[in-house]
């Protein structure tokens, strides 16, 4: 589904990414974990082409991401992302942030959108909220609404990036719950998150990222038992303490 | 005249404000460096040297007489639209990039994610430096006198000069200008209010 091959990329003289390669096969979710600076949001982005990079090929759903005559907009439609920070648009209700983009970019008619997002915030267990507007809502119902909104586009794969990192502690639980039922449906993920329970539970794959670079990668928690680098014990010490 | 002055400028600096300052923040070179060529021009030139470059040299460059209306408006326009660029330019900033990305990850391509992200929440956010600039506008179009027209300040002259009551004439034309201007800035007051209450 997701093929990175041989990925650099640099800001200027700086190289955030080094020769990454990865493969997402239909239905994985792949977690990746590291810490701040590593390269892991510049990862997914690169992968949407939001941003652009330098060298190797990423092919997504069969469509190179680099190639000139690629759609991206297109692109973007099948591949949802839900951010850290939400990203909600703050001058419209929870149901208008879901509808906006299957009515402007599928042509869906309003009537037929707005159920379908009933149906999605149903799923993501908040469809009394419909009405309110993102300054009204938790942290965590925030995300779950901005989950909903990717969502609405029918997306073949969601990249997540640190989706619970600005949430309180008892936040956490609502949008991971949200995520392991998709996961568990047979969506694509990729997820940028040091949760290592949701790791546990419905990662096929775990890669920790350090510096621009994979150095480690592992079908299960295991290797997080045996690091081969010093640098990912040290950091697994402390996200696992 | 002068409110008519008035509307034509701020309609006109607005709507190619907004193009112009789209285009300072264009990733485009061909669009980036025209359009920021504009506005450090216009900026850095006086109102009424505008007025005075469109008044005697667009005739010479087209050919026939524009008309001092129609020439003191399009100086307006082109000067103010360099102000209201700067203005847009700041507002389009001051919105996250996450907000841009977000819409962006949806599938919207450019002029939906402006239309329906990105202006909405800028035009929030520029209500009071836009209000100002129309304040100045307004004050601004008694510079229109230089050239003959008889806008509001040149007709308190002509009363003026036939009167002879200058202190009067002009403390009257000064209490004008201040209700006018005073108004503009209650009700951006007002819609400032109205815009943080969502």
């Amino acid at each position: 589904m997701i093929e990175i091959r041989n990925v650099s990329k640099w800001y200027g003289d700086f190289q955030v990414l080094k020769d990454i390669t990865e493969e997402v096969k239909q239905g994985q979710t792949v977690v990746v974990c590291g810490p701040s600076g590593s390269g892991k949001s510049t990862l997914l982005r690169c992968i949407n082409g939001l941003e652009p990079f330098q060298k190797g090929e990423i092919i997504v759903d069969g469509v190179s991401v680099s190639d000139p005559s690629t759609n991206l907009y297109k692109l973007r439609t099948e591949i949802g992302m839900v951010f850290q920070r939400f990203e909600l648009y703050p001058h419209m209700s929870a149901l208008q942030n879901i509808t906006l983009a299957p009515v402007k970019v599928r042509n869906k008619s309003k009537k037929e959108a707005e159920a379908k997002a009933m149906e999605l915030l149903e799923r993501v267990g908040i469809p009394e909220k419909a009405r309110e507007y993102p300054a009204n809502l938790s942290g965590g119902q925030q995300q779950r609404v901005a989950i909903a909104r990717s969502l609405a586009m029918e997306p073949k794969i969601m990249m997540f990036d640190e989706p619970t990192s600005a949430l309180d502690p008892e936040m956490i639980k609502e949008v991971l719950d949200v995520m392991i039922d998709l996961s568990k449906g047979g969506m694509t993920m990729i997820v940028v998150t040091h949760e290592m329970g949701f790791a546990r539970e419905v990662a096929d794959e775990i890669i920790f990222m350090d510096e621009g670079r994979i150095i480690e990668r592992g079908t299960d928690i295991s290797f997080f038992q045996n690091p081969k680098s010093p640098r990912t014990k040290d950091f697994l010490d402390k996200i696992l303490m | 005249m002068t409110f008519q002055l008035a509307a034509f400028a701020l309609a006109g600096g607005f709507l190619l404000g907004i193009i112009t300052g789209l285009g300072r923040l264009s990733t485009r070179k061909w669009i980036f460096y025209p359009a920021t060529l504009y506005v450090n021009f216009f900026r850095s030139l006086p109102l009424i040297l505008v007025i005075f470059w469109f008044y005697f040299m667009v005739p010479l460059i087209i050919g026939r007489p524009l008309g001092d209306f129609l020439s003191a408006i399009v100086a307006f326009i082109a000067f103010e639209a360099s102000y209201f660029a700067e203005i847009f330019r700041g507002g389009i900033q001051s919105i996250p990039q996450g907000q841009v990305m977000a819409a962006y990850s949806t599938g919207l391509g450019y002029y939906d994610t402006m239309r329906h992200i990105v202006l909405p929440q800028a035009l929030r956010n520029m209500v009071p430096p836009i209000v100002t600039q129309c304040v100045i506008i307004f004050q601004d179009t008694s510079l229109a006198y230089v050239i003959g027209l008889k806008e509001f300040l040149r007709r308190t002259s002509l009363v003026d000069a036939r009167e002879l009551r200058s202190l009067e004439l002009y403390l009257f034309a000064g209490f004008v200008y201040l209700v006018f201007c005073s108004i503009g800035t209650i009700a951006s007051r007002r819609l400032e209010k109205r815009g943080f209450k969502r």
